[in-house]
C-alpha cells in the first residue's frame, strides 16, 4: 500500500486526493452530493445503509461509495451520470420508507431530518407499497434523555457504532435479523453513558430523540448563535437554540480540532439554567432590604465602600477572558490589590508555565501520541470530551496510563496505578530516576520522540504537577495542564491570581509590571497577595472590609466550607456578581446582576489554552450585563478607569497582552516557587490513625453545580445520590458494608453517606462527589481536596451516643 | 464481584474461556451461550447476565449475538427442539404442512414460543438450513433430516416420543436439545444425573 496521492474520475471530473481516501469524500470535494444515512465523517465505515450506490466502470455490481476506498484511474459515475446508480437509489429509499410511518408533521425531526430532506432531493415521491406498515410500540425510553422510535428507524448503526467505537459504553446493540431487527438495550438496562446524546445526533431519522426536546420546536422558530459549552473546559463548540427567548437545545457543532462532532451530556442537556426562576436580573441592595436598585445606584454604593478598603475578589471558573481581565486590571489598577484569586487547586509553578503559553497540547496532540501518561484527571467525568480524545487515541494504538487513586471510565483502553491522592509527586520522581511502577512509562514517552504527551489534571497539587512537568522534560514529552472549569486557563492567563499577572509574569517581577505598564500604569501592587484560602482565613479574621465574589458561591463550590461561612460571617461587605444569590442570600450586601453565558461575547480558553469565540444567542435578561462592563462600571464609579468602552476595544487590548509579545518567561526559568496558601504543595498526610482513610473528592460530572440547574432529565441519567467509595479491604476492617450508611468525620464536620464497595480505589483512601444530592463535600474539607477522615458504621455511632 | 453461571457451570465456563487467548477472551462468547442453552434449554435473562459479567462486555452485545443467531432460543424450550424450514425451496416442496404435522403430532400450538403440554416439545419455524436440494428439511435437536414428508413427521414424533433418537441425514444425533446444545459447547456428554431429564 503506497501513500502516493490517487487520482480518479468522478461524473467526468478528475480529482487528486490522499490514498485511502473514501469515494463518497472525494464526491464531496468536488461538490458532488450523494445520499447517504449510515456514513458519518467521525464513524468508521458501514455499508449498513445502502443508500450511496455508485457505478465503478469495470465493476460488475454497483458499489456503496462510504466503503470503497480510491484507486489510481477509477471511473465513478454518481447518480448525477448514471442511471443505475439513480435507479438504485430511488429503489432503495423506497426500500427505507417501506415500513416508516411518514409521521413526520409529529415527529421532532421534522425540518431537519436526513431521510427527510433526502427523500425529497432523491427519493421516488411515492411508494408502491399498500400493505400493512410494521407496527412496533413507541416511544421506548433508552433513558430518562434518549427515547427510540422503532418504526423510523432504518437501521444505518450509526448510534451503535457511536456507542461501540466512540465512547465505549455499549448498552445499545441491533438485536435480532432481517425483518425484525432493531436497535435495543439489554431489559432493565438504562443507555447510561455520558455521551448518549451524541446518538441522537446523528441519528439520521427520527428514530432516536431527546425527551429535552420532545415537541418543543420546530427548526423555523429557531435562533440559534456559535456557542462554547460553558461547563467544563474542553471547550467543545455547541450551536445554541433558543425559541421565543427561551434557550431549548445545545448541538454539538462540528470541530474537527476539539470535539469531532460530539459533546457529553450535561454539555447538551443542561441548558436550561439562564431560564432558571431563581436567577436575579436586577441589582439589589441590603440596607434597603435586599430590594431592586439601579445599577448606577449599586455600583456607587460598592465603590464608596471599595475606595480606600481592604478588598479581596474571589471568581468561579466560567466567566470570559474579557471578564477575568477587566478583574484583573480592576483588582491592580483602580483597588490596588493582588487579593485576587479564581482557583479551586494549587498548581504552583505549572500555573506560570501554563500562564504563559497559549497551547502546548492540543487534542490532535493527544490523538497522535503513541503514548500519553494521565495523572490526576477523571477525563471522563472532569472533561469528558479529552476522554474521547483519549479513547481515539487508543483506537490507533497508544499506550495509555493513568495515575490516580480511582479508577477510571478509560479502564478497558489504559492501565492504571493506583496511588494515594498526593501520592502522585512521589511516583513521578521515583520515574524519573528509573524506578517504580512508572518507569516503564517514561520509556515509552521517550521512545515516542517528542510525539508523547503527559497530562497532568489540576488535582495532582502543585508537587504532583510540577513532577508531571519534570517528568515530560526528561521523556522529551508534551506537557498539558488540565484545568476543569470552562475557562479557568483564561482566568490563569489574564492573571486572576494573587501572584501573577496576565501571561504569567510575577506580581513582584519589576519586569514583568513594567511589561504591563504602557497599559496599566506604573503603580501596581507588587508584593504578592492572598490566595483563595489565605483570602477567607482574613476575612473569618476580621481583616478584609469587602468581600466581591464573582460567580462563585464559596458555601459549596470550595473547600473550605466551614472556613467560608466564618468568612461571610465576619467581613463587613459582600458584593456578589453572580446570575443567582442561591445560599448567599443571607449575606449580600449588594447584588449586580450578570449576563449568562448564553448572553455575551467574548472567549474561553480551553484547557489546551486555545482560545474561541463565543457569540450570544440573545441578549442578557432584564437588567444583566456582561461582567466586564460590569466591573469597568464599578473602576469608573471608583474614579478609576479601565481604558476600555467596547468589547472590540478591551479585546483588542487583551490580545496585545496576550500575544503581542509583553514577554513571556523562558520555559526554563520556570522555578517552583512555594504557594503561599497552606496545603497547596504538600505531600498528603499519611493516616496515623489505623481507623481513618485519606478521604478525596472531586466533582463528578452530572453534580448539584449551578449551571446544571433544573436539568432534570439529565440527572435522572446520570446522577446518583451521595455516597462514600471504600475498598473492601478497608470496609471489611472498618466494619462497612454496601449500601449500609456511614458515618464519615473530619477535623472539618461529619457526614452521614451510604457505602459504595470499590475493589480499584486506591486501599487507605475514601473517595465522596463534591457536590451529589445529600453532602455538600465541601463542608467535610480544610482547604484542600484531600483530608483524613474516620469511617465507622452509622449504626455503631448512634448506639454510641443513644448509650451516652 | 461474585461470578456465577446458571445451574452452577462456573468452572465449565471458566473452561471455555480459558480456550481462547487473553484478551481474547469475547470469543467464547458463543460457547457459553451453547453452555447455558445446555442447562435449562434456553437462554435465560440470567444467563446473558452472567455472560456479560464474565466476559466483561455488555449484555446488550451477548443479547445482540444470541438474539441474532436462530439457534440460541431466548424462551424456554421442550426437551426436543424441532425447526421447520420455511424458506422458500422448502415452501414449494410442502413444508407447511409439515410444520402443521409437526405442531399438530406435538401438540404445540402455533403462537407465541410454545412448549408442548407435556413439555416434550418446541416446534419453531427455521431459516434456511442448507439443503434446498433436499427440501423440505427439519431439524431435531440440530440434527438434520431431509425431504421430511407430514407422514415422515408424524413418525418422527412418534420415535422422539418413545424415546428413540432417530438417525439424522448426516452427522451425529442427540437424546435431546440440551445434550445437542452441550455438544456445541464443545463439552464431553454430562454424566448422566439421577432421575433427571427427560
Amino acid at each position: 500500500m503506497t501513500d502516493e496521492p490517487v487520482t480518479l474520475t468522478i461524473d467526468g471530473k478528475e480529482i487528486t486526493v490522499p490514498a485511502q481516501t473514501l469515494i463518497i469524500r472525494a464526491a464531496e470535494q468536488l461538490g458532488i452530493e450523494i445520499p447517504r444515512f449510515c456514513d458519518h465523517p467521525f464513524l468508521e465505515p458501514a455499508g449498513a445503509c445502502r443508500q450511496c450506490y455508485v457505478e465503478i466502470e469495470g465493476q460488475p455490481k454497483l458499489a456503496t461509495s462510504c466503503t470503497v476506498r480510491v484507486a489510481p484511474g477509477m471511473v465513478v459515475r454518481t447518480q448525477e451520470t448514471s442511471e443505475l446508480a439513480r435507479e438504485a437509489q430511488v429503489a432503495n429509499l423506497e426500500f427505507l420508507l417501506l415500513n416508516h410511518p411518514l409521521d413526520c408533521p409529529v415527529c421532532d425531526r421534522g425540518g431537519e431530518c436526513p431521510l427527510q430532506d433526502q427523500a425529497l432531493a432523491f427519493g421516488p415521491g411515492e411508494s408502491r407499497y399498500r400493505e400493512a406498515k410494521r407496527v412496533y410500540e413507541k416511544p421506548i425510553p433508552l433513558s430518562p434523555l434518549v427515547n427510540l422510535d422503532r418504526e423510523r428507524c432504518v437501521l444505518c448503526a450509526r448510534c451503535t457504532r457511536f456507542c461501540d467505537e466512540i465512547s465505549g459504553d455499549r448498552f445499545i446493540e441491533l438485536f435480532e435479523r432481517g425483518a425484525g431487527e432493531r436497535v435495543s438495550i439489554a431489559a432493565g438496562e438504562d443507555f447510561r453513558s455520558p455521551f448518549s446524546g451524541n446518538t441522537i445526533q446523528i441519528c439520521p431519522v427520527g428514530a432516536l430523540t431527546s425527551e429535552t426536546y420532545r415537541f418543543v420546536a420546530r427548526p423555523f422558530d429557531l435562533t440559534s448563535a456559535d456557542g462554547v459549552c460553558p461547563h467544563c473546559s474542553a471547550g467543545c463548540n455547541l450551536r445554541v437554540d433558543v425559541r421565543r427567548g427561551q434557550v431549548v437545545r445545545h448541538l454539538a457543532r462540528d470541530n474537527a480540532e476539539v470535539n469531532d462532532a460530539w459533546t457529553c451530556d450535561k454539555g447538551r442537556f443542561a441548558f436550561r439554567y439562564p431560564d432558571d426562576p431563581a436567577r436575579i436580573t436586577t441589582p439589589l441592595l441590603r440596607d434597603r432590604g435586599l430590594e431592586p436598585a439601579s445599577f448606577g445606584e449599586v455600583l456607587g454604593w460598592v465603590a464608596d465602600r471599595c475606595v480606600g478598603s481592604r478588598v479581596a475578589f474571589l471568581t468561579g471558573g466560567r466567566l470570559l477572558d474579557e471578564d477575568y481581565y477587566a478583574l484583573s486590571k480592576l483588582a491592580r489598577t483602580v483597588v490596588g490589590t493582588n487579593d485576587l484569586d479564581h482557583r479551586r487547586h494549587e498548581g504552583g509553578a505549572v500555573e506560570v508555565w501554563a500562564a504563559s503559553r497559549p497551547m502546548s497540547v492540543a487534542y490532535a496532540d493527544v490523538e497522535r501520541a503513541p503514548a500519553v501518561l494521565v495523572v490526576g484527571l477523571d477525563a471522563e467525568q472532569e472533561v469528558p470530551i479529552l476522554h474521547l480524545r483519549l479513547r481515539k487515541a487508543a483506537r490507533k494504538g497508544a499506550r495509555i496510563t493513568v495515575v490516580h487513586p480511582r479508577r477510571t471510565r478509560l479502564h478497558d483502553v489504559a492501565a492504571h496505578v493506583l496511588c494515594r491522592p498526593g501520592e502522585e509527586a512521589s511516583l513521578l520522581r521515583e520515574a524519573v530516576r528509573g524506578a517504580g511502577p512508572l518507569a516503564s512509562v517514561v520509556e515509552e514517552l521517550g521512545a515516542a520522540g517528542g510525539a508523547g504527551v503527559v497530562l497532568a489534571g489540576e488535582r495532582c497539587s502543585s508537587a504532583g504537577a510540577e513532577a508531571a512537568l519534570a517528568l515530560a522534560r526528561t521523556a522529551g514529552a508534551r506537557f498539558g495542564y488540565v484545568v476543569r472549569r470552562a475557562n479557568d486557563r483564561g482566568a490563569l492567563r489574564a492573571g486572576v491570581h494573587p501572584r501573577l499577572l496576565p501571561g504569567g509574569r510575577a506580581v513582584d517581577d519589576p519586569a514583568g509590571r513594567a511589561a504591563l505598564a504602557p497599559l496599566w500604569g506604573d503603580a501596581l501592587p507588587s508584593t504578592p497577595g492572598r490566595g483563595r484560602r489565605a483570602i477567607l482565613e482574613a476575612a473569618a479574621a476580621g481583616e478584609l472590609d469587602v468581600l466581591f465574589l464573582i460567580g462563585i458561591d464559596p458555601l459549596t463550590d470550595l473547600p473550605d466550607g466551614a472556613l467560608a461561612r466564618r468568612a461571610l460571617e465576619n467581613v463587613p461587605v459582600k458584593v456578589v456578581q453572580s446570575l443567582e444569590l442561591g445560599d448567599l442570600e443571607p449575606f449580600a450586601d449588594a447584588f449586580l446582576p450578570a449576563a449568562a453565558p448564553v448572553e455575551k461575547a467574548g472567549h474561553v480558553t480551553t484547557w489546551e489554552g486555545r482560545r474561541q469565540r463565543v457569540e450570544p444567542v440573545r441578549g442578557p435578561v432584564g437588567l444583566s450585563r456582561p461582567d466586564w462592563e460590569i466591573l469597568a462600571g464599578l473602576a469608573a464609579a471608583m474614579g478609576g478607569d479601565l481604558g476600555f468602552e467596547t468589547l472590540d476595544q478591551l479585546d483588542a487590548e487583551l490580545e496585545r497582552v496576550l500575544e503581542a509579545g509583553l514577554g513571556t518567561p523562558d520555559a526554563g526559568a520556570v522555578e517552583p516557587f512555594v504557594g503561599p496558601d497552606p496545603r497547596g504543595g504538600e505531600e498528603a498526610p499519611t493516616a496515623a490513625d489505623p481507623g481513618s482513610l485519606l478521604l478525596f473528592t472531586y466533582p463528578l460530572l452530572v453534580d448539584e453545580g449551578r449551571l446544571s440547574a433544573r436539568a432534570d432529565e439529565l440527572k435522572a441519567a446520570l446522577q446518583d445520590p451521595a455516597f462514600v467509595e471504600v475498598h473492601p479491604d478497608d470496609a471489611a476492617r472498618l466494619g462497612l458494608a454496601e449500601g449500609a450508611a456511614a458515618l464519615v468525620t473530619t477535623e472539618a464536620g461529619r457526614a452521614e453517606v451510604p457505602v459504595r464497595l470499590n475493589e480499584h480505589l486506591a486501599p487507605g483512601t475514601a473517595f465522596v462527589p463534591f457536590n451529589n444530592p445529600g453532602l455538600v463535600a465541601g463542608t467535610l474539607l480544610a482547604g484542600s481536596f484531600w483530608i483524613p477522615a474516620g469511617l465507622e458504621p452509622a449504626t455503631v455511632s448512634r448506639a454510641r451516643e443513644a448509650s451516652a | 464481584m461474585t461470578e456465577a453461571f446458571p445451574g452452577g457451570a462456573i468452572e465449565e465456563a471458566r473452561a471455555i474461556i480459558a480456550r481462547y487467548p487473553a484478551g481474547r477472551e469475547r470469543s467464547a462468547l458463543m460457547p457459553l451461550l451453547y453452555l447455558a442453552q445446555s442447562i435449562e434449554g434456553y437462554v435465560s435473562r440470567e444467563a446473558l447476565r452472567a455472560i456479560a459479567a464474565l466476559l466483561q462486555i455488555t449484555t446488550a452485545e451477548v443479547e445482540a449475538v444470541a438474539s441474532f443467531y436462530t439457534m440460541y432460543r431466548l424462551h424456554p424450550t421442550g426437551t426436543h427442539v424441532i425447526g421447520v424450514c420455511t424458506n422458500l425451496a422448502c415452501k414449494l416442496r410442502g413444508a407447511v404442512a409439515v410444520l402443521e404435522a409437526a405442531r399438530e403430532a406435538t401438540g404445540v400450538g402455533s403462537s407465541g414460543h410454545g412448549v408442548s403440554p407435556d413439555g416434550a416439545f418446541t416446534v419453531h419455524e427455521e431459516e434456511c438450513l442448507g439443503v434446498c436440494d433436499h427440501a423440505p428439511a427439519v431439524q431435531i435437536n440440530v440434527a438434520n433430516h431431509d425431504e421430511v414428508t407430514p407422514e415422515r413427521m408424524r413418525e418422527l414424533v412418534e420415535r422422539l416420543r418413545a424415546g428413540e433418537v432417530p438417525t439424522p441425514a448426516r452427522g451425529p444425533a442427540f437424546a435431546s436439545f440440551r445434550e445437542a446444545c452441550r455438544a456445541l459447547a464443545g463439552l464431553e456428554p454430562a454424566p448422566p444425573t439421577p432421575g433427571g431429564g427427560a
